[in-house]
Order: structure tokens, then sequence, then C-alpha cells
């Protein structure tokens, strides 16, 4: 229980984690997927984030006294917020032209469609 | 002078977007200078292929941070092996692609992308590293296979990216399992205080386990390779040979640098539980995957599903822990990649020349394109592993390894993956060559099929087909695909010195 | 016994390979394909035949071209065993090669550049796995011979004929997959999968259990080729295939190729004295005299020539293997000498159903009657050769034969005699029916021919006489033949002499084995064969 209460942004990591692939599997709409996807990165970002805090520690800048957090898992998920941020890009480009081609975003319509072709 | 392995990776980042920039002067500049960074590419991979395999591994420190805080790049001879194979085949398939296309700007400029990504991911010594540069190749490789015409390429990309996506978060995950454990994020460095945290504590295993299902899902391994059939089939003939002979195979390399150098094959020895998954996986990927292969009726499909098994043979040969079984599995990464490629290139040649797409199509091919039928049987044969072709001489490695671990089943499952395969291509290959070609013309798609009767009338071109035209130079790029394929055999007990340091440290 | 570097083993390899080049590219003109042909045939056959005084000085011939896999050279190498498979293919070749002209052009065939392609390749192969050096190249060669000779099964494109590529891709590759899994037992307890006569010594001390499951996994996979029961019913299927392709490959080099691999599992990878101590011969004895029997008794039942020619095939194979089994040194020269035997006498049957198929469209046997005055030099070369395939002395049959009950009879196995002898019985039930209604029967009188009808499985009689005696399988070829024969003189007038020439040669090949067997080269061959395997000078 001890563990438990001091950490606990592990267990809120895996619940957005789980909330994230959740949307992502069961939800029909495919811009709600890829907010799901958003979400099920979010929980990973947050994982690390959480890793690096150390409590009562500064910031790590030169300005700012010891102890610091560990300033690695920062830079790390800034680039793959950068990447998160890019794959999102490209799915909501495929989706525009999914859009232009069958005219919805509803999966099983899609595949229905796509079934009759 | 290691300077150069850094350049492996920008010079295709560069072409790509010059390639870009180019594209806004003058229209049709994407393929030239994606040639021409192509071909700069294959001499830096061959110039260090040849350092790293006949001289000793290079490194080069990012930045000038030293190891372990710097990103650390190393060719050693596995890496060297899959850096060659990248540029090789994406030259070749850019040969391919001039006529076959897609030939817009954006293509070339993604597929350098891809070239550049995968580049990345064979030299990289650093896992978060490996983690950015898996996501690029990802990028690149989503942009390539909705580049196909129609809403089914977009589709199928969407839901790679969507599966693609999850495999590299859990590989994210798993990575930050492993530095909490260690506070590190270097290869080599990993593997040292990992030992220390000890192999059997479950941050260690957790680490593991999510990385190697990130990495499961980026190979297409049965169960998680549901991404795969339908992003090859629905991409483009260039696009869907490039991306089945190099993406799933460095994904492997990945798998294996994850498992050897950062895990360690202590870790295996500490958890036989996780060697025995792995290796049921294997098993059961290669069997599952030969029987959907068989099941198909769609020729791309067919062979993408072939890939799910033959990588299952690639991971059990991986798993086994034996130097024996490791160079099978570097030999058939490498064969693999090629023959699976050919065949795509072949499937796309004939698809261009006479629209023949499914099985049922195939008929009589060998009387409409000779030199295409006999390209794809002989690439098919290699495939199932006829001796004397690679195909064959990585699967004896492998199973000399199984046998030589005394793992009888897996043993069993690998010799019989040879009548596995050979049970969905024996009847494509009775099809082309053993049965008329329909008389009757069935629907729009063959209504070129009388048009190419002979190769010799690509050249000529004057009736090309609506479908599209095949060079001289595609079947060229088949032919020797098909040659390669026969012929490395033969070089693979040259190779297997070369790369016997790399595997025995590997391994230890 | 002194090992010669030479290309000669490599050459004789690479001559009908390479010749698959020009018999592609010259496509479009048959005389010079076929002249490639000839060409090749004879380049092959001269390169074997070179070999023949070296390897009987005791000599052996090796190329050797290094390391193909780790421990394992990819050598090619032409001792006694060798030389005798590579010899008998490559005469025969010469003479199938022209029997093939005459047949495919007398039936107007398609395809017939792929045809022959395929058939270069698959003597290549066939050669390939005679001089083999180990286990290894000769599964490499053995597997290509698969493929090379699949072309050749479904070259009718007709759905029975797909059929049977399919049955025979599935059977041989299977049968590859258990040599592969032998080859690796064996790999793996003793470092080495080089032939050497007498066994590979280490084997004898590797666990008896791997090495039975090796000999096992090996013989079963070879088997398959040799049409041991239950492994044999892609034979008669394969059938299909144009008469040359039954007459060489599928009663000499394909099906020899595993009746090869057994003899040199036996002889050369684990050596007569172990097998004999693994307790392994009896097995494989007693399925080679079911096999032999059994054959014999199907074969009584089928009226289609070539269907019957084949289960005598499966028959004959089998007293090979039997002769390899009983691990005696007279039924090993026996067993070997039989390899040649039944190689020309079963050519001429061959030969024969071919000829008469181009002449007169009869593929029946029931259609036969009186055919000897149509085809008077054809039916006295298959009464000579159905002769020695009984076991009728002056026929080279009754040579290995007589030294096959000799060796039964000397290890004391009494029982295989019995075998040997009710299928030599059989053989005679079942070949001089047809020798009789040819020459004293005519046409309208016939008797009823001892074919039996009545199912014993029911099974195999399925396409026996199910159209009451009018030709079934010859649709696209013209009409069978109804009327009476013509009378033609014994000149050459029956038919072109592409193909009378290889009849009269493989039946008088059969004659000359039989009357002066020590003269004929293969005896000898043989007799040093078993003297290096055994030690024992015969």
């Amino acid at each position: 229980m001890d563990v438990l209460a001091t950490r606990y942004y592990y267990l809120v990591t895996f619940v957005v984690l789980g909330l994230g692939a959740y949307m992502m599997i069961a939800n029909r709409n495919i811009v709600k997927k890829i907010i799901g996807m958003n979400v099920f990165q979010t929980g990973i970002f947050l994982f690390f984030i959480a890793a690096a805090y150390l409590d009562g520690a500064n910031p790590p800048v030169l300005t700012a006294e010891p102890p610091y957090v560990s300033p690695l898992p920062h830079v790390l998920i800034l680039t793959a917020i950068v990447v998160g941020v890019s794959l999102t890009a490209v799915a909501l480009g495929l989706v525009v032209r999914i859009y232009a081609e069958y005219g919805t975003l509803d999966a099983e319509l899609i595949r229905e469609v796509r079934h009759d072709e | 002078m290691s300077d150069l392995v850094p350049i492996a990776v920008a010079v295709p980042i560069f072409a790509s977007v010059v390639a870009l920039l180019a594209g806004l002067v003058r229209r049709k500049t994407g393929w030239h200078v994606a040639v021409a960074g192509s071909v700069v590419h294959v001499g830096i991979a061959l110039e260090l292929a040849r350092r790293a395999l006949f001289d000793e591994t290079v490194r080069y420190v990012v930045g000038g941070f030293t190891s372990p805080y710097g990103i650390e790049l190393v060719v050693d001879g596995l890496s060297a092996t899959i850096l060659v194979l990248v540029a090789v085949v994406s030259l070749g398939v850019l040969g391919y692609a001039r006529v076959a296309g897609p030939r817009s700007n954006a293509f070339y400029a993604a597929y350098l992308l891809l070239t550049a990504g995968l580049t990345g991911l064979s030299v990289t010594g650093d896992l978060f590293n490996m983690y950015v540069f898996l996501e690029i190749t990802g990028l690149a490789a989503y942009v390539l296979v909705a580049t196909g015409e129609g809403g089914r390429s977009a589709v199928a990309a969407l839901r790679y990216l969507f599966i693609g996506t999850v495999g590299a978060s859990l590989f994210l995950l798993g990575l930050g399992y492993a530095y909490i454990a260690t506070g590190t994020l270097n290869m080599v460095h990993l593997s040292e205080l990992l030992a220390e945290v000890g192999h059997t504590t479950t941050l260690v295993q957790t680490a593991f386990a999510f990385i190697v299902v990130g990495l499961f899902i980026k190979v297409a391994i049965f169960p998680l390779h549901t991404w795969q059939p339908e992003a090859y089939a629905s991409s483009p003939d260039s696009v869907s040979a490039l991306i089945s002979a190099l993406v799933s195979t460095v994904s492997a390399y990945a798998f294996v640098r994850v498992v050897y150098t950062v895990f360690t094959a202590d870790f295996l020895a500490a958890n036989p539980l996780a060697r025995d998954f792995l290796l049921v996986a294997a098993a059961v990927s290669i069997v599952a995957g030969s029987a959907l292969a068989v099941a198909q009726s769609e020729v791309k499909r067919m062979l993408a599903y072939s890939s799910v098994a033959q990588f299952g043979l690639i991971v059990a040969a991986v798993s086994l822990v034996s130097e024996t079984a490791m160079v099978g599995a570097v030999v058939h990464l490498v064969g693999h990649g090629l023959m699976k490629g050919g065949l795509f290139l072949a499937a796309g040649i004939v698809a261009t020349a006479t629209g023949a797409r499914t099985v049922a199509d195939y008929d009589g091919l060998a009387d409409r394109m000779p030199v295409g039928a006999g390209a794809f049987g002989v690439l098919a044969l290699a495939m199932v592993g006829v001796p004397p072709a690679v195909g064959f001489v990585g699967k004896w490695y492998i199973a000399l390894g199984a046998v030589e671990s005394e793992a009888w089943g897996l043993t069993v499952v690998i010799v019989a993956s040879t009548l596995l395969t050979l049970a969905y291509f024996a009847r494509l290959v009775e099809r082309m060559f053993f049965r008329e070609a329909p008389e009757v013309v069935a629907d729009g798609a063959d209504a070129t099929a009388e048009g190419t009767v002979t190769p010799a009338a690509a050249d000529g071109g004057d009736e090309s087909p609506p479908t599209g035209r095949v060079t001289l130079g595609m079947y060229a790029l088949v032919v020797t695909a098909a040659i390669l394929s026969v012929a490395l055999g033969a070089g693979v007990v040259g190779y297997e010195q070369l790369i016997e340091s790399t595997v025995t440290s590997l391994l230890s | 016994m002194t090992e010669i570097d030479s290309l000669r083993p490599v050459a004789a390899v690479l001559v009908s390979l390479v010749a698959i080049a020009p018999i592609l590219a010259s496509h479009a003109r048959p005389n010079v394909r076929e002249a490639w042909t000839m060409l090749a045939a004879g380049a092959t056959f001269a390169v074997v035949a070179s070999m023949v005084p070296g390897v009987l000085d005791g000599h052996t011939y090796v190329t050797d071209f290094g390391t193909f896999v780790p421990e394992v050279s990819f050598a090619l190498r032409a001792d006694a065993l060798g030389i005798l498979f590579a010899l008998l293919a490559s005469t025969l070749w010469v003479v199938t090669s022209l029997y093939s002209i005459g047949y495919m052009r007398g039936l107007d065939e398609h395809d017939q550049t792929r045809y022959f392609a395929a058939f270069a390749g698959s003597v290549a192969s066939a050669i390939g796995v005679a001089f083999a050096h180990n286990l290894v190249v000769l599964y490499v060669f053995y597997e290509l011979l698969t493929v090379a000779t699949y072309p050749l099964v479904a070259h009718d494109e007709t759905d029975e004929a797909r059929a049977a590529g399919r049955k025979y891709l599935a059977y041989t590759f299977g049968g590859g997959v258990a040599v592969l899994a032998g080859i690796l037992l064996v790999f793996l307890s003793t470092g080495t999968t080089d032939f050497t006569a007498g066994g590979i010594s280490a084997l004898a001390n590797a666990d008896p259990a791997i090495a039975r499951g090796a000999f096992g996994l090996l013989v079963a996979g070879f088997g398959v080729k040799a049409a041991l029961m239950p492994m044999h019913s892609w034979l008669p299927d394969a059938m299909v295939a144009p008469t040359p392709v039954s007459g060489l490959l599928h009663a000499v080099a394909v099906v020899k190729s595993g009746v090869f691999g057994i003899a040199r599992v036996v002889l050369d990878v684990f050596g007569p004295d172990l097998v004999g101590d693994l307790g392994m011969g009896l097995p494989l004895a007693a399925v080679a005299a079911f096999t032999l029997v059994v054959s014999s008794i199907i074969a009584l039942r089928q009226d289609n020539l070539k269907r019957r020619l084949a289960f005598s095939t499966v028959s004959q194979l089998s007293y090979i293997v039997l002769g390899l089994a009983i691990l005696h040194p007279f039924a090993l020269i026996g067993g070997l000498l039989h390899i040649p035997a039944h190689a020309f006498m079963k050519l001429t049957l061959f030969f024969c159903a071919g000829a008469i198929h181009v002449e007169t469209h009869t593929d029946d046997i029931s259609d036969m009657a009186g055919i000897g005055k149509r085809m008077p030099l054809t039916m006295g070369a298959f009464a000579v050769a159905a002769a020695g395939m009984a076991g009728i002395p002056i026929v080279a049959g009754f040579v290995s034969k007589y030294f096959l009950l000799i060796g039964t009879v000397s290890a004391g196995q009494v029982v295989f005699t019995g075998a040997l002898l009710l299928s030599g019985v059989l053989n005679i039930a079942y070949f001089w029916p047809i020798v009789y209604a040819a020459f004293f029967e005519s046409r309208g009188d016939e008797d009823e021919k001892p074919l039996l009808e009545s199912p014993l499985g029911g099974r195999f009689a399925s396409d026996a006489r199910a159209d009451g005696g009018e030709t079934q399988s010859n649709s696209d070829h013209g009409h069978g033949h109804t009327g009476p024969w013509e009378r033609r003189a014994p000149t050459g007038a029956e038919s072109t002499w592409f193909m009378l020439f290889p009849i009269l040669f493989a039946a008088s090949g059969s004659i000359v084995l039989g009357v002066v067997p020590d003269a004929a080269v293969f005896l000898r061959i043989v007799r040093l064969i078993v003297s290096g395997a055994t030690g024992v000078s015969v």
C-alpha cells in the first residue's frame, strides 16, 4: 500500500495507457482513434517524467540549487512529443484522404464500403 | 574517419530535403536526386562494411559527448551487413520505381527518409536513439504505403500507423523501465548495468517483455502481424518491395540488437521462460503464417503472409542462443530481404504487364511473360529452400543450430517449414507453368493480357497497355534478384568467417 | 585407392546443365535444339565413360570447390558406386534423347523446348546425385532433381497431369524433409557427412537411438523416390508424363536416385556392419519384400500398360533395396547389379509402350491382341525384356536375381528367398499375357486376359477396363485402333528408327548384361563397390 500511496503516478500512467488503448480499439470514429493514440502516448510521457521526479528537487538549470530532477527523461520526452506530433499529422492527413474517398469517418462503414468494392 | 557513420545517416536525409526543394524549382528532378543520394549511400555503406568486416568495429560518438553519455553509433559486422542490404535494395527498388512510379517528389523524399531511418536503426548504439529511428522509419513507411491509389492504401496506412505506433510506444515504455533500472541508454553500458541490477528482477523482465512485444509488432510476428498483409498488398509495387525487403528485416535486426547487446545471452539463460516464449512465438508464427498464406487469393497478400512465417524462422534462430543459428538468422535476414523484395518486384512486373494480381490470374503466365514467370519461379523455389539457393543455406544453419541446441520440437517445425512454404508457392508455380491462360478476357484489368506477349515488347513499347509499361531495366532487376538468390548461397561460408567474431562477441 | 583431382566429375554435371541455355535459346529451330541435346548427351557420356577405367583401377576422381556450409565441402567425387549410377544414366540418356525426338515429334507434342531443357536439367541433377561427395551435396542434387523433373510430370497440362505433379512434389519434398532431418542427425553425431567406404566410423560410437533415428529418416526419405510402399503412389500417377520421361526418369534416373541414396546410406554412411548391429537391416528388408510382392500383385490388375509397368518398377526397385538390406555380399552384388539390369530392361519396356502409343495410339493391354503383327521388332524386344524381368536366363534380370537368391540363402533368410521367387512367378503372370496376346492372338478372337477385375481393395482397379476395352486416354491423339492389325515386316517399317534403334539398343543391352555380365563393365564396378564396402572380395 505504501508503494501505491507514494507511486500513484505510475498507476495513473497505466490508467491513461489503458484509456488510450481502449479508445483506439473500440471507437468507430477514426479521428477519435487518433485522439486515443495521443492519449496512449501521453501515458508514456507521464511515465517518463514521473520517473525523473525527485521530491524537493529543483529544475536542472545552473541558477537553481541542487539537487536537480533528472534532466535526461525530459529531453527524451521532448523528442518523443515531436515524434508524436508528426505521427498525428500524418494520421490526420490520411484521415482527410479517407474522408475524401469514402465520405465517412466511421471505420465500420468504411469496411463495409470496401467489402462491396 | 569514423565520421562516415553519421554521414551514412545524413546523406539520405539531406537528399530527401534536396529532392523536395529541387522539386519546387524543376518538377522532374526527384528521381535523379534520389538516385544520386542512394549511390553515395551505397558507396558509404560498402566502405563501412569493408572496415567493419575486415578491420574492426567502427564507433562514433555524436557531438563529442563520450560514451556512455553521448549517443554512440556503432558499425560491427552485423550492422554493416544490414547497412549494405538497406543501401543496395533501396537503390535497386529506386531503379524499378523510375517507370513504375509513384513519381511525385514527395514520394522520393519519403523514400529517402525511410532509407535514412533504416540506416540509423542499423548503426545506432543507443536505445532511445533506436526508438527515434524506429519512429522515423515508421512515419516514412506509413506515408509510402499511403502513396497507393484509392482509399484502400490510405485505410491500410492508417491501420499500419495505429498498430505501428502502439508497437513503438511499447518499445518506448520498455526502454523507460530499463532506464529506471539503470539510468543509462547506451546499449553496451546498459547491458553491464542490467547484469548488475540482476536479470531476474521484475523491472528488467518487464522492460524485456515490453520491448520484445513492441518489436514483434514491427517485425510482424503472428498474431501481431495484422497491419502487414494489407499494408503490403495495397501499397504500390515498388513500395511493397522496399518495405517487405527492409522494414521488417531491420526491425528484426533491432530485435537481435536488443536481445543480445542490451539484455545479452545471460538474460535468456537466467530467464528460460522468456526464451521459451520467444521460441513458441516463433514456431507459431511459422505455422500460422504459412497456413494463412495458403488461404490467400491475392498474390501480394500471400507474399505478405509468407513474410510472417519467414520472420518466425528468423526469430526462432535468434532465440536459440546458438552461434550457428545466429549466422543462419543473419543469412536468412539478408536472403529473405533479397528474395521477398524480388518476389514483390516480380509480382509488380506481372501486374503491370498483364494486370494479374490474384492467384487465379496467374494461369498460364509462363506463356505470356516467360522471363517474369521464370524469375518468379526461381525466387519462389529459393524461398522454399531448394538447395543450393541462399534460402536453403540459411535454413541449414538454423536447423543445425536447433539440432545442436537439442530443441527437437523446433527442429521439426523448421525442417517442415520447407513443406509449408512449398504449399503456397507450388500452387502458384503450377498455375504459371502448367495451365492455359484464360481465353476470354475477364474484365477491364485483364484486357491488356495480350498486349505484352513477349518481354521484348517492353522496350519496343509501341502498344503499352494502360496498366503501365515494363522496361528492360525492371526485368533486369528482377532477374538479378533471382540470380543473386541462388548465387549468394555459395558465398555464405566466406561471409561466415567475416562475421564470426561479431556473432561470437554478440552471444558471449 | 588414390584420389585424383580432376574436373571431370563436375564437367559431367555441367555439360548437361549448360546445355539448357542453348536448348532454350534455339527454341524456334527444333533441329538445332535437338542437336544440342544429342551433343550434351554424347559429351556427358564421354566424360563419364572416360573415368571408368580409372575407377576400375581403384582411383577416385574428386573436384572440390571448398566449403559449402561449415565442415561440409561442396565436392564431387566419382567413386565406384557413383560411376555405376552416372554411367547408367548417361548411357541411357543418349538413347533416350534419340527416342524422345521420335516420340515428341511423332505425337507433335507442345512445349518441346521446355521438355528437352527440363530433361537435360534432370540428367545433370542425377549425375550430381551420383557424384556427390557427402550427404549434403547429395541432398542438394536430390532436391534439384525433384524440381527439374516436375515440369516433365506436369507436361501434359491436363488436370490429371497437374494433380500428378502436385502429388509428386508433395511426396518427394516430404521425403526431402526427412532426408534433411536425417542428415542433421548424422552431422550432429559425427561432425561429418562425407561418404566413406564401409561407413563413417564415428557413427558406430554415436548414441544408438540417434543413429537408428537418422537411419530411419534417411531411408524413409530416399524411400519415397525409391517408391517403397507405402510411399509409392506418386509413381503410377507420374505415368501421365510422356513415355521417355517414364522410361528414363521414372524407371532409371529419379527412382534410382532414391535407391542410390539408400545404397549410399547403407554402404558409405552407416556401413553394412553398423546397419546390422543397429538391427535396421531386417525391418528394411521386410518393407522391401512386402513391397515387391504386393506391387507385383497390384501390377496384375492394371490394364493400362504404363501403369502396369510402373507397378512393376515399384516391385523391381524393392529387389534392389532388399539386396541392400540383406547386407550379405552376394545380396549386395545382386541388388547393385539390378540397378543397371532393371534400367536396361525397363527402359526397353517403356520404349515399347511409347512406340505402341505413337504408332497405334493404344495404351491398354486389352487392346493389344495381335499387335505383334503390326510391330514385330518392338514386341520382340518387349518379350525379351519381359523375360528378363521375370528372371529367365540369358537376359540381364537373371544374373542379378541369381545373386540376390544366393545372397538371401547364404544369409540364412529363406523367407526373403521365398518372396523373391513368388515375385518372379508374379512377374511372369503379369508380363506373359501381354506377350501372348501380342503374338498369338488376333483382334476379335482374343481370350479374356487374366486381368483381375474383382476388387481386392477396389481402389487400384478403378481405371482398369472401366470402359469395356475401348481405349481411354487417347482422345486428343486420334482414335484407338479397332480393326485387325495390318502386317508389317520386321525391318523397321513399323515405326521410325528414332524409336526403333533405342528399343533395340536397350534390349540388346539387357541381353549382353545377361550373357556376359563380366564383360559388361557394370558387374566389375559392382564387385569393386561391394569389396570396398564389406572388405570381402567377391
